[in-house]
């Protein structure tokens, strides 16, 4: 098993080996780690794009750059959730899941870039809504030729809180939109602001409720990945996951620092509209990880793990990222707010009842898969001829 | 506009499975094509085995009488057809310089007999066919009528008709077809009705898809944000209508292929309907007098269409009516008039899964193959047919699918629903009697 070198190697230098043994054995450790982390996940073959993204095409290579880090990311918060309480566990996961899409935002906020922010936070919501979903969906019918089930209370209440979220956004926008605020300019930021922490309240809720009741309805998914994980046990120590969590961490914000500040220069040089590429082509790269594991669980028939990877995500960040940004944007004097433009929003009211529809009823075929997967092209398609610089006074 | 109701053969109606004829060729796998031979009438058979040995002043009395045969069948044996006369009169009309009014009214009525004898034409020639060809001509000249006005009124330029049209025909069938289906069923076998909902939700999910298409150009139109103003919305609409044929096309293949157990008929007990009592339903007439007739009617309702689309206009004014309400209501009301019959008499007779094919089946096939299909002919005609229906209509859209797939949710229906449901169409038709197309002069122009 490959506990034992570690463990070995750690009591051998606790037992009080010479001050050489002990640099050996961490360098040993070291060695291990980076073996483990590093070179064991294909998608690491990438990992070289980040630095060489430093010195050209910057946006693309970045874009690549951050792909395996993202993932990287995943597995070190995975691995210490094993060595965390369930609750740590769960509430690790739940920051952390979709971490890259945070530190893009921080970055964004920082420069001021509010648009870009919520463009590509929308985009992510869309991007797994419609294209992973549809692609589990059509996959896993595909596949199994045969109509899989999934617990559809658990797609009920997440469909109820996206359409929270969605009110959320509605709101500021609409009132943006008739010119009927109070205070013009401001009170949508205040609105927004206000909604805001009370959906970061709500999303707390939905922690509790999901970690307490793990017993009762999320039996299923424990049941399955008992089987399956029976043989997962940590691969790497406690300290060593927390360690590589900051290293990954600092890795993708020096990436997320690059893509951000050349975002708005490859639009130009490419003649593609902004929004074009804050929603759909940050969230693909962004997403491809949860995009793959998602479509791998769908064939082997383990539907509920696909929609907590992809509604899960959703839930996430419409309901923590989104708030999320908007906090830190009051923090930071940024008026990041909630008002994401009518046809932004009315592309995510649309695409919440299709998929709140499709979901409703607990059952999947691929032909379900493919409308959401058709949607989504029709979707790309609107911001490919969107221009999304809002015309309007935005400060 | 699937399922005519046949005065010969009523009760065997209810072969006729669920969406689009599905089971109709079902039972063709089971009574092939033998009995068409000993069913539909026994004196035909005689006859053509006369003619090949007759001499040639037998055969042309053979043939008279052939057709002679064919004409009764389809012509005299439906009531509706009462109203055929009319056709010829409103041409008569026209060339008399009547009003604008006369003619279209008349044009209307004369359509009305001649879209459900096409529905009929096709229905039997599907019985020669296999069932997925069968399908796939139930699936295409469901809603015959309407493409073939749109067609013309795009070849005169009149975008804002077609759209017009195709978007009341949605909410007729949606909400006034369906409604009284419901609210007659619900009456009549005073009990709460069921039907699969399985197929409700994957219709429900297409129509969200259509009006996710119609809904995109038309608010990237409205909040002035495309990259090209003018072209964009053509361009993404054009895009859009590809993928909805394709969606479409995929939708053919599930229903008729992979997932045909979804759509058999429900008895009351909800065990399927045997194949058994299939084995009286079988084709009327020949194969090729399908396909004449096929041809005769489509001809006879192009030329009233034509007739029809240029007085619409001139009706409008004459009627001190809006054009969008004569597109919206007046026209579909008309041309579903057959479609209604049905559904309300399969609901009554307690085959709610038929009404629904009859009903939420020709609103995904006109949302999803006939307004794309109309975008793609504007587009190789040069005309600039696009998805923005403008904000009005596609609100009107919008709400009246999430309404229906509310209803439809739940799989059961009571009168009530049905009567929530028409009583929402006659808000819909009072907000389109007062509802100003703002680019209602622009017809015979490119858009704005």
């Amino acid at each position: 098993k490959k506990l034992h070198p570690i463990y070995t190697a750690e009591s051998g230098s606790s037992s009080g080996g010479s001050w050489v043994s002990g640099i050996k054995t961490l360098i040993y450790v070291v060695y291990k780690s980076i073996r483990t982390v590093v070179f064991s996940n294909k998608l690491n073959f990438l990992l070289p794009f980040g630095p060489a993204a430093i010195l050209a095409w910057v946006f693309f290579l970045s874009l690549v750059g951050i792909a395996p880090l993202a993932e990287r990311l995943g597995y070190a918060t995975e691995q210490l959730a094993f060595f965390t309480e369930p609750t740590v566990g769960g509430l690790l996961n739940a920051t952390f899941g979709n971490a890259t899409e945070l530190i893009i935002s921080i970055f964004a906020l920082k420069s001021g870039l509010i648009r870009i922010v919520q463009l590509s936070l929308l985009g992510s919501i869309l991007s797994n809504l419609l294209l992973v979903l549809g692609c589990a969906f059509l996959c896993g019918g595909l596949v199994l030729q045969k109509e899989q089930l999934f617990n559809k209370v658990t797609a009920v209440v997440n469909s109820g809180l996206l359409l929270m979220a969605v009110m959320g956004l509605l709101l500021p926008t609409v009132l943006h939109y008739t010119h009927t605020e109070v205070y013009f300019g401001k009170s949508e930021l205040d609105l927004s602001r206000f909604s805001s922490c009370i959906m970061l309240v709500t999303y707390a809720a939905y922690l509790l409720f999901q970690l307490k009741s793990q017993s009762d309805q999320y039996v299923s998914l424990n049941e399955i990945e008992e089987g399956v994980d029976d043989d997962k046990a940590p691969q790497i120590s406690k300290w060593e996951s927390v360690i590589w969590l900051l290293v990954i961490t600092t890795c993708v914000s020096i990436l997320s620092e690059y893509l951000v500040d050349t975002i708005e220069g490859t639009a130009i040089a490419l003649n593609i509209p902004l929004s074009f590429i804050s929603v759909i082509l940050l969230p693909l790269v962004g997403n491809a990880v949860d995009h793959a594991s998602a479509i791998t669980f769908a064939m082997k028939d383990k539907l509920d793990i696909t929609l907590g990877v992809s509604i899960g995500s959703t839930t996430q960040i419409a309901l923590f990222v989104i708030p999320f940004s908007v906090v830190l944007g009051w923090i930071m004097g940024q008026a990041m707010d909630l008002n994401f433009q009518l046809f932004e929003t009315t592309t995510l009211v649309i695409s919440i009842l299709v998929v709140a529809l499709m979901l409703q009823e607990g059952t999947s075929h691929y032909f379900k898969g493919l409308i959401l997967l058709l949607c989504y092209l029709i979707v790309a398609a609107s911001f490919f001829v969107h221009d999304s610089s809002a015309g309007e006074e935005k400060n | 506009m699937d399922y005519k109701s046949q005065p010969v053969s009523g009760q065997s109606q209810l072969e006729m499975g669920a969406l689009n004829g599905e089971s109709v060729h079902e039972s063709d796998d089971e009574s092939l094509y033998s009995p068409e031979k000993e069913t539909y009438n026994c004196s035909i058979p005689k006859i053509e085995r006369g003619s090949s040995s007759g001499n040639s002043q037998a055969s042309i009395n053979v043939m008279l009488r052939n057709v002679y045969k064919s004409i009764k069948i389809v012509v005299f044996s439906n009531k509706l057809n009462l109203l055929i006369p009319f056709g010829p009169i409103a041409i008569l009309v026209k060339k008399l310089n009547g009003g604008h009014a006369w003619v279209f009214f008349l044009s209307l009525l004369g359509i009305t007999p001649l879209a459900e004898r096409l529905g009929y034409a096709t229905e039997q020639l599907a019985f020669f066919t296999g069932p997925t060809v069968g399908g796939l001509l139930n699936a295409t000249f469901g809603n015959a009528t309407e493409l073939i006005i749109s067609i013309y009124a795009l070849k005169s330029g009149m975008v804002r008709v077609v759209q017009l049209s195709l978007l009341g025909s949605i909410l007729s069938n949606m909400l006034l077809v369906l409604g009284c289906a419901f609210f007659c069923g619900g009456l009549v076998c005073h009990k709460e009705q069921r039907f699969k909902k399985e197929t409700a939700v994957v219709n429900s999910g297409l129509l969200l898809m259509a009006v996710m298409g119609l809904l995109f150009p038309a608010v990237l139109h409205y909040t002035h944000t495309e990259v090209h103003s003018g072209q964009s919305e053509l361009a993404l609409s054009r895009f859009s209508s590809c993928v909805m044929l394709v969606a479409y096309a995929a939708y053919l293949f599930f229903q008729l292929k992979s997932h045909r157990n979804l759509y058999e008929a429900l008895n009351e007990d909800g065990s399927s309907i045997e194949e058994g009592s299939n084995d009286d339903e079988s084709a009327e007439i020949s194969k090729w007098e399908s396909i004449i007739w096929l041809f005769i009617m489509t001809t006879w309702i192009s030329i009233l269409s034509e007739y029809l689309v240029h007085a619409i206009e001139g009706t409008s004014i004459a009627w001190n009516l809006p054009l969008t309400f004569i597109s919206v209501i007046l026209l579909p009301i008309v041309g579903n008039a057959a479609e209604h019959a049905s559904a309300i008499m399969f609901a009554m007779k307690d085959k709610l899964d038929i009404s629904l094919g009859v009903a939420i089946g020709s609103s995904t096939q006109i949302s999803m193959f006939g307004i794309p299909f109309s975008v793609v002919v504007g587009w190789m005609m040069g005309q600039r047919m696009d998805l923005d229906f403008q904000l009005f209509e596609t609100a009107t859209l919008f709400i009246t699918v999430l309404v229906v797939a509310f209803m439809l949710q739940e799989g059961t229906s009571n009168y009530f629903k049905g009567l929530m449901l028409i009583l929402c169409y006659l808000i819909v038709a009072a907000s389109f009697f007062v509802h100003e197309d703002p680019s209602q002069g622009d017809d015979n122009q490119p858009k704005t």
